[in-house]
């Protein structure tokens, strides 16, 4: 008679080799001073801020770094094939109109990509303080529209995004940023002058702002409604887990999203099924 | 007395340098293309014709690309200086990138683009040797001075931007001055003429960042 | 208390005696014994002829395991068997003899999910607690993390599960079936050292594996016509090894994969891996060497525990049974499908 947990099977980890971190910079950056500051560490990649050319220039890195347990030529293949997407479609959806970062500079031997800094919060936070309390020197309804008109630019965006032939594939309200209005600027040099006090208390107290879509890591082109419908679910789940108290603020986003362009009434209406259909297809657990 | 910039770029090792000199009414430009073609070893620089650069960020951008790839032993071209103005291309066709964006004989508005790996030479040895070089008058290396030597309509071409469904950024925005509560700022017209211009030189940045890409 | 599992869900015929002492501590596996239906090489294993082969074999494999134990039929308090997922003639082989069991000994009948037994009997052979489970087999592949009383899937394979992506090639290759056709996928795999190209579909948290099977099957079939290949980078002859072994890298890094987005996702460093293709000894390597970069760890079972069996059964369903489950003999039906989500963790909070 055995007891089931004798001799029980070893953590398998603990015969294998040491081997260097996955998350060490790609090796061009060890020269960077001051080094960038690690913001995101995600199982897919790292993201970090740091500056391109000129300390004056602000920007966002991402590392895909190599994966110790994949084949090494699987492993370059993958990493390669994911930052080569991911730039492509930024750069799509930035050709087309869409509020997306810029890519500045790319490796995709080494796996990583310079794209612009997107000043500002995400709808995320923003929905997490207005949500809960009303910020300083604004008034209950005005708080109320100025929501509903930020749902409205984000349901405007997200369909702008579908119209670029674009599905997201993690959209949360982490992946969206309201970027605060600047003056005016022609080029990345000027762009990022600091910003005047008017301008701090102007944001907090209006939701201005472009709302900028980030993290395509898991974005493709697709203009199947099938795609589109899960990319619009899986923002609902991910208001209904995050943000409880918001989902009439969501049938704006909806609303918005079915009159960014043609087409978009019908992404609506598979939505309905994908509902029904629940987790298998989407992403949220 | 050339005017030059010298730039530690973010990421790359701190002996690297890159120098930019820029110069208007240039008188000799045949004689320094000529310097190019012949191998002259003193005139290892990259000779660009500013009439295709748009602005400061993409000139160094360019130089960034191309030491990057040297650094990592991808060089397609000659050397980093050649790699440079190859850098600058949106495909892969050598020879059309020195013919856009190289010197060439009718040029007189120049971009001169010097990287130094070592250290070896110092800001003052490309000012004097420039000064010697080039004849035509030194105007600082910065965006005011770019923007009245670009040829948009010819890097629009190049690019292939600026045609009905590309960077008609224009539009895009004033989608955001219609919003109902009026959240936006309402773009005047010279705010919306540099706000294009911003989505030129950053489109241009992605088409550079991906040359290549198979 | 003690409990009789039958599993009958695929190939393997499996009984178990589990003991769950009374003051609570580990359990006890009193017998643990298992029958495997192989079929010739070449072919898979058909409904009709496993299902015969269940039902020849039951009633020796319940009467052994009593022996082995040392209990008699009194002594057992209630009977488990596997109400689904799996294939319907041999699911209901085991439904069946459990019944008969039943009325026999006037024991209560617990339905259990093949899933959750494996899951169940995973956490207390490893002792991990609250690992992300990879459950991988001929029949499942799913990622899993427990989360208010239930195991909810993550990700899961959209298609075919990656053993039987596994199992097929074995057959297109035509090797043995015996042991496991897994098995000697896994041995040949060690023969070889030329990566080939083949498709990588892993979409948000699930993968597919159709599309690698029509490829890696192509490749088998100019294999042989072409025996005398060589290999792109290296110039080196690529031989069936060489597909084994680009197809375990390919298939195992997108199972490591999704279930790196699984952890990342829910914030665990765990990691168990249950089913028979968690037997595989590179598949454990990877989710090793995945989860030690994050500083978590990786727990699987031996053949006796990955590979289909009846102990897992009696565990989980005695788990249930003593929160107050049961199944009536009415209810002791057997379905093709049922998810792992579907079931009411009361055992845990």
């Amino acid at each position: 008679m055995a007891a089931a947990t004798d001799n029980p099977p070893a953590d398998i980890t603990e015969n294998l080799p040491d081997l260097p971190p996955s998350t060490l910079l790609p090796p061009l950056f060890n020269n960077t001073n001051p080094p960038p500051e690690l913001l995101t560490q995600g199982a897919e990649a790292l993201l970090y801020r740091t500056t391109y050319l000129v300390p004056s220039i602000p920007c966002a890195l991402k590392h895909r770094p190599s994966k110790p347990y994949r084949h090494p030529i699987l492993d370059a293949r993958l990493t390669k094939q994911r930052i080569l997407a991911e730039a492509r479609v930024l750069a799509k959806c930035r050709r087309e109109g869409v509020n997306v970062p810029a890519v500045y500079a790319l490796d995709w031997e080494k796996g990583w990509l310079l794209m612009e800094w997107i000043e500002g919060g995400t709808v995320r936070s923003i929905l997490d303080r207005w949500l809960h309390s009303t910020p300083v020197g604004v008034d209950a309804s005005k708080r109320e529209s100025e929501l509903k008109d930020l749902m409205s630019r984000v349901g405007q965006t997200v369909g702008e995004l579908h119209r670029a032939g674009v599905v997201h594939g993690d959209l949360t309200t982490s992946n969206l940023m309201l970027k605060p209005v600047s003056t005016a600027d022609d080029t990345l040099a000027s762009s990022h002058e600091e910003e005047g006090k008017q301008h701090q208390e102007q944001r907090e107290q209006h939701l201005q702002g472009e709302v900028v879509v980030i993290d395509f890591g898991l974005a493709m082109q697709s203009v199947q409604d099938e795609d589109r419908a899960v990319d619009l679910y899986v923002l609902e789940r991910a208001f209904g887990s995050t943000h409880p108290r918001a989902e009439n603020l969501f049938q704006e986003v909806l609303r918005a999203y079915g009159e960014s362009f043609k087409g978009a009434k019908v992404v609506l209406r598979r939505l309905e099924d994908v509902r029904m259909r629940g987790r298998k297809k989407s992403m949220i657990g | 007395m050339a005017l030059i910039e010298t730039f530690h770029l973010s990421h790359l090792p701190s002996s690297y340098a890159v120098h930019a000199a820029l110069y208007r009414d240039v008188q000799n430009a045949s004689f320094l293309r000529q310097q190019l073609l012949s191998g002259n070893t003193e005139f290892e620089y990259a000779f660009l014709d500013a009439t295709s650069i748009i602005s400061t960020m993409h000139a160094l951008a360019a130089a960034f690309r191309a030491t990057n790839d040297f650094m990592n032993n991808r060089l397609r071209s000659r050397n980093v200086h050649s790699e440079t103005v190859f850098c600058l291309s949106p495909n892969n066709n050598i020879a059309d990138s020195f013919r856009r964006f190289g010197v060439n004989d009718t040029t007189t508005n120049l971009l001169v683009i010097k990287i130094c790996t070592g250290g070896e030479i110092t800001t003052d040895g490309v000012r004097t040797h420039l000064s010697r070089a080039v004849d035509g008058a030194a105007v600082p290396f910065i965006d005011e001075s770019l923007r009245s030597m670009t040829d948009l309509a010819k890097i629009k071409k190049i690019y292939k931007i600026g045609t009905s469904n590309n960077v008609g950024s224009a539009g895009k925005r004033n989608k955001s001055d219609i919003s109902p509560t009026g959240s936006q700022m309402v773009l005047n017209g010279n705010q919306a003429e540099l706000k294009e211009r911003k989505e030129l030189e950053v489109a241009i940045l992605g088409l550079m960042a991906l040359r290549g890409a198979t | 208390m003690i409990a009789i599992g039958l599993e009958g869900s695929a190939n393997k015929l499996g009984v178990g005696l589990i003991r769950h002492p009374p003051k609570g501590g580990p359990a006890q596996i009193l017998a643990n014994i298992r029958h495997t239906y192989n079929s010739p090489p070449g072919e898979g294993f058909l409904p009709k002829d496993t299902a015969k082969h269940h039902r020849s074999w039951v009633v020796n494999l319940v009467k052994q395991a009593l022996k082995e134990a040392g209990v008699s039929a009194a002594d057992v308090d209630c009977i488990c068997y596997t109400k689904g997922p799996g294939m319907g003639a041999p699911l209901q082989s085991a439904a069946i003899a459990a019944r008969m069991l039943s009325l026999l000994w006037d024991k209560p009948l617990v339905g259990v999910n093949h899933c959750v037994g494996h899951i169940e009997m995973g956490r207390e052979i490893t002792g991990a607690n609250n690992p992300v489970v990879l459950y991988v087999s001929g029949g499942n592949t799913q990622v899993i993390a427990y989360a208010e009383q239930r195991y909810r899937i993550f990700g899961e394979a959209l298609d075919i599960a990656v053993g039987n992506c596994l199992d097929r090639f074995a057959r297109t290759l035509e090797i043995p079936n015996d042991p496991a056709p897994g098995y000697n996928i896994e041995q040949l795999a060690k023969k070889g050292k030329h990566l080939l190209d083949l498709p990588y579909t892993v979409k948000g948290m699930d993968c597919s594996f159709s599309g690698i099977l029509a490829s890696i099957d192509v490749l088998a079939a100019q294999l042989k016509a072409n025996p005398n290949q060589t290999d792109a980078l290296t110039g080196e002859p690529i031989t069936a090894a060489d597909l084994c072994f680009s197809l375990q890298e390919t298939v195992f890094a997108m199972l490591v994969e999704i279930t790196e987005r699984a952890m990342a996702h829910v914030g665990s460093n765990q990691v168990l891996v249950v089913g028979g293709v968690g037997c595989n000894e590179r598949l454990q390597e990877m989710m090793g060497l995945m989860a030690k970069d994050r500083g978590g760890s990786v727990y699987a079972t031996d053949e006796r525990f990955c590979i289909d069996n009846g102990i897992m059964i009696a565990h989980a369903g005695l788990l249930a049974y003593r929160t107050g489950c049961q199944t009536a003999l009415n209810d002791s039906t057997c379905t093709q499908r049922y998810r792992t989500d579907e079931v009411l963790v009361k055992w845990r909070d």
